[in-house]
């Protein structure tokens, strides 16, 4: 008795995590479903009211944006900044973070400090001061700019995730090599680094997320030859008319690479975001 | 002998003489560019329809010249940031795109050169310019400042009423409101049922707020933005005739109207949801356009309604000027360019790929009228506008954002007119404070 | 503790290059800002540049628009940031628990696509997906009888659409980070604690939080961050309006610096902005990692 009474709540608890589960799933992936269905829509059908739910996909916003308006060009750009960026960020900022973790040193903790604040300073905050700079060293609208001033948060990210990483790593190691007299760069580059990777790449997967988002700064540091993908996609925002199909068309070219990106690293991005956890 | 002798060279002479001034005379647009073939010249367009039209016309520029027009587009509400950046920067641009109420800014920031800089030059000025075929106000607005000619105008806007004939016939009406108060207590009451709505007024705040609701409601009931002294006379009874009667038409329009820019404001009126809609003379095409529009053959088009003070329609548009920032080849091929895209000669082609030029002598050739049926509205409007519509000095970028923010928060109820009004007043009053306009270090020029 | 002294040359040769970096990057131009924001500074009358003291910051600390925008940039994060932790922990646990694993699979890899949609276009989607005429959403509203919301024209709903985006687009983020702090809990523990009751939510505070604790505190950090610098997703999706109701710190900043080209006091706005950011941060890790550690 006890048993059959317990079977049905069981399945009905199974039932409500099932449900619960595909409503989560429904929620995360609507708003892709209806941005790429957009995409395909003429314009007079993308402004049908009521929205149209079947209809005959035309890739005519994907070949007007690419051929026409040159977006192609722009996320060549946001590649070629993003990765940059990320590399950079990267080579400056694990031996940094392999110090932080590593060695004994006066003011580390402001140190680390004021790395991790430069992540939480507003864009708004540099962006003009960066231009006025910038335009008087003449490197307006260079793919330069961009990968230099994503480093002010990149690089604390970097350094962020990297020395929670370096902390893990069995210091027995460290102590190993240094009787065998490897140099401290030695120990970091041949030891430390190779078991640190899923922190780097961690790091690395989110360096080019925030880079390849990034809206403000490409906005005001690029006008034509650096500008990037997302500020393309704000510049279809003409008040004249509302090109829905082209702008979702810009949105999904823009987004699917980086989801693609992520979701291929999603279980080294799950693991990174322990944040800390390992210390 | 000698006579004939002599004669025969006199003729001669004559026809060497002549010509010598034929070749003068003919200024070709080949000749001139020659120098600067292979020049390339940067110009910010807009995403309009004016700027397509110019940019389907380009190749027999490029052709004729050889000069590169490398087009840069922006969406307006960018426009002037960007070139406002390019400028302070010693940038790129060589030619700056200017809507009318930037001019003074760039004029007095010696961003842009007078155009008599050119047209002074024989090897550049195109004896055909003729200048005086522009209409005057729309000279005068959009490329003047100072008594100093600087932009020719290229695209360019007169508000006007468009209206959907079919709605208004079954509503019992013959023709489209005369006064803005016919258009509130008549029509509006009449049209606005079944989920349709009699008007809309494009009030989104941006550039939108400040021209096409804020303005279009102050100069036809008598207010304006500043009396002489260039003090807020927002707050005149005439000012505020105009904002509470905006209040009041509320609600004839649909509902979110502070969230409308054209785009919605157009559509409104493309897919038969509202019968009345203010715009610009630049929405034709669209709304012309069974690709874009479901009324095409429904769609008529009148001047915009008069107020106590008069019609006082929007007026807005875009000269082009040289920039100062380029250098002389660049300025050559630039100016050449301008000249050339706001030519007489190219009026009627532009008129044709959707533009709206400003040019005189081709609305009045035959036929014009009749095909486009904005004609007469828009040539009427330009008669008697109010080149200050909005006021063009180097102030209104910082006073445009204030009309913007308080504009709309007036309309959605969150202040009173009065305290709204109160409230733009003394903030536009302590941007001109800043700018010397009251301890008389600046002209009151605007 | 595992950290060993070493030589100042070794060190410079490993922190140098960031520091150096961030000084040139971050800092050069900060003291830039410091400099215009004690000047009258328009972009657009250079001719005029003066200096005028404190006065920016004056008019700054005393201008109601600037506080309001601040109350609603601190509103979103009071409401937005309870919501998204609530849901995520419940996604957390919920993914935590056995079985299903193709479906949680699935799940997981759901939950990371809006955290990596850019910003920008989640407010054009908002745009597309809540206008009020051609929007899905008010279609499917009206499918279960609700008549149509006037989402983007209405200064409340505006506000409530940008807390909407908000939680769509970081809780996943938040759901991902707790999920991964429940990894954390060594296996046998939580077993043992589940065996002895049957309260789910005992588990949680007993066994469970403490490893939830540095995930909270990030999240908190970046979070608070973020809403302050939060610019892309309004900017596409409401400009700030209708009105000023969604006009965010970093959105009236931008408008007064690169619309009104007033450099100066936006400078002076940015400056507060950054040490209101700086006091936060501070607060949160030096209280909060403190506990941690």
């Amino acid at each position: 008795m006890k048993i059959n009474r317990a079977m049905p709540g069981t399945h009905n608890r199974m039932g409500m995590q099932i449900l619960l589960l595909l409503l989560i799933i429904t929620f995360c992936v609507f708003p892709f479903y209806w941005m790429v269905t957009t995409s395909l829509k003429t314009q007079l059908l993308a402004l049908k009211s009521p929205p149209v739910w079947l209809f005959e996909p035309t890739f005519q916003n994907y070949t007007e944006v690419l051929t026409k308006d040159g977006v192609a060009k722009t996320l060549i750009n946001s590649l070629i900044v993003a990765v940059s960026t990320t590399m950079l960020a990267i080579t400056l900022g694990c031996p940094a973070a392999y110090a932080l973790a590593r060695f004994e040193f006066r003011g580390k903790r402001d140190l680390w400090f004021w790395f991790i604040t430069n992540r939480m300073v507003s864009p708004i905050v540099l962006a003009l001061p960066f231009f006025l700079i910038v335009r008087k060293i003449g490197l307006l609208d260079t793919h330069l700019v961009l990968i230099l001033i994503y480093l002010t948060f990149n690089l604390p990210i970097v350094i962020w995730i990297c020395t929670d990483q370096f902390r893990s790593v069995p210091f027995e190691l460290n102590e190993a090599a240094m009787l065998e007299g490897a140099s401290p760069f030695r120990i970091f580059r041949s030891i430390c680094l190779p078991l640190a990777m899923p922190g780097v790449a961690v790091s690395a997967i989110f360096s080019f997320i925030f880079s390849w988002n990034e809206l403000m700064y490409a906005l005001v540091l690029t006008r034509n030859s650096a500008k990037t993908a997302p500020a393309m996609a704000v510049s279809f925002m003409e008040g004249y008319n509302l090109p829905y199909g082209k702008i979702m068309a810009t949105s999904t070219l823009i987004v699917i690479p980086v989801i693609i990106f992520s979701l291929i690293a999603s279980k080294q991005l799950v693991r990174g975001l322990t944040m800390g956890a390992v210390k | 002998m000698k006579l004939s002798a002599s004669l025969h060279s006199v003729a001669a002479a004559a026809a060497i003489w002549c010509l010598g001034t034929t070749t003068a005379s003919a200024w070709t647009l080949e000749e001139a560019a020659k120098p600067y073939a292979g020049t390339t010249v940067d110009v910010v367009f807009l995403l309009r329809p004016g700027y397509e039209a110019a940019e389907a016309m380009l190749p027999e520029f490029e052709n004729a010249t050889g000069i590169k027009v490398n087009i840069i587009k922006h969406p307006y509400e960018n426009a002037l940031g960007e070139q406002v950046r390019d400028f302070v920067a010693g940038g790129d641009l060589d030619i700056a795109l200017i809507d009318l109420v930037w001019i003074g800014n760039f004029a007095e920031n010696d961003w842009i050169e007078p155009i008599s800089k050119f047209t002074s030059n024989p090897d550049l000025a195109d004896p055909e310019l003729d200048i005086d075929d522009f209409f005057p106000l729309v000279l005068n607005a959009f490329g003047g400042w100072n008594d100093e000619v600087y932009g020719l105008p290229f695209d360019n806007y007169s508000g006007l009423l468009f209206y959907n004939e079919c709605m208004l016939k079954d509503a019992g009406f013959d023709g489209p409101p005369e006064t803005w108060s016919d258009l509130k207590d008549k029509y509006g009451p009449a049209l606005t049922k079944d989920g349709k709505y009699a008007y809309a007024l494009q009030s989104k705040r941006n550039e939108t707020q400040s021209a096409d609701s804020f303005a279009r409601v102050l100069w036809p009931f008598g207010g304006s933005f500043l009396d002489e002294n260039f003090k807020s006379n927002l707050m005149s009874a005439e000012s505020q005739a105009g904002l509470k009667f905006r209040q009041d038409l509320m609600q004839y329009m649909p509902e979110g109207i502070v969230s409308y820019d054209h785009a919605e404001a157009v559509n409104a009126l493309a897919q038969g949801d509202i019968a009345l809609l203010t715009e610009w003379s630049a929405f034709y095409s669209t709304l012309k356009s069974p690709d874009t529009s479901q009324i095409v053959d429904c769609l008529k088009i009148a001047p915009e309604p008069t107020g106590p003070a008069g019609r006082k329609p929007a007026l807005g548009g875009f000269s082009m000027a040289v920039a100062k920032q380029a250098d002389d080849k660049e300025q050559a091929a630039a100016w050449l360019f301008i000249q050339w895209v706001t030519s007489k000669a190219n009026a009627m082609e532009y008129l044709e790929r959707g533009g709206v030029p400003a040019r005189q002598s081709v609305y009045q050739e035959p036929g014009v009228a009749e095909k486009y049926d904005f004609v007469p509205a828009l040539v009427e409007s330009w008669q008697d506008g109010v080149p200050e519509f909005r006021p063009r000095f180097a102030e209104w970028p910082e006073i445009t954002e204030i009309v913007q923010e308080w504009g709309t928060k007036i309309m959605l109820g969150e202040v009173s007119t009065e305290e709204g009004a109160q409230e733009l007043g003394s903030r536009m009053e302590a941007v001109l404070e800043k700018a010397g306009y009251y301890d008389g270090k600046k002209p009151l020029a605007q | 503790m595992s950290a060993v002294s070493v030589k100042r040359s070794t060190l410079i040769g490993f922190l140098g290059p960031s520091i150096f970096a961030l000084l040139a990057i971050g800092i050069v131009p900060l003291l830039y800002a410091v400099w215009t924001s004690l000047h009258y500074f328009n972009l657009t009358k250079l001719k005029n540049v003066e200096f005028i003291g404190i006065e920016n910051y004056a008019t700054v600390l005393t201008d109601s628009v600037f506080w309001q925008a601040m109350g609603r940039t601190f509103t979103l994060l009071g409401i937005a940031l309870p919501i998204q932790i609530a849901l995520g922990l419940g996604i957390a646990l919920l993914l935590h628990q056995p079985g299903l694993s193709f479906l949680k699979t699935l799940t997981r890899l759901s939950l990371v696509l809006p955290m990596a949609t850019t910003y920008a276009v989640v407010g054009l989607l908002g745009q597309v997906m809540f206008n009020i005429k051609y929007g899905v959403i008010n279609q499917l509203l009206g499918f279960v009888g609700i008549e149509p919301v006037n989402w983007i024209g209405d200064p409340t709903n505006a506000f409530a659409l940008i807390i909407f985006w908000d939680i769509w687009q970081w809780t996943p983020f938040v759901a991902l980070v707790l999920l991964a702090g429940l990894t954390t809990v060594p296996a046998e523990i939580e077993e043992a604690a589940k065996l002895e009751t049957k309260r789910w939510y005992t588990v949680l505070r007993y066994v469970q939080l403490p490893f939830l604790i540095p995930g909270l505190t990030a999240v908190l950090i970046l979070r608070t961050a973020d809403t302050l610098k939060l610019f892309d997703m309004v900017f596409t999706l409401t400009r700030g309006g209708p009105g000023a109701s969604t006009e965010l710190i970093s959105l009236m900043i931008q408008r007064v610096g690169f619309r009104a080209f007033d450099q100066g006091l936006a400078s002076a706005q940015a400056i507060i902005l950054l040490i209101i950011t700086i006091i936060l941060s501070q607060l949160y890790i030096r209280l909060l990692y403190k506990e941690v550690g």
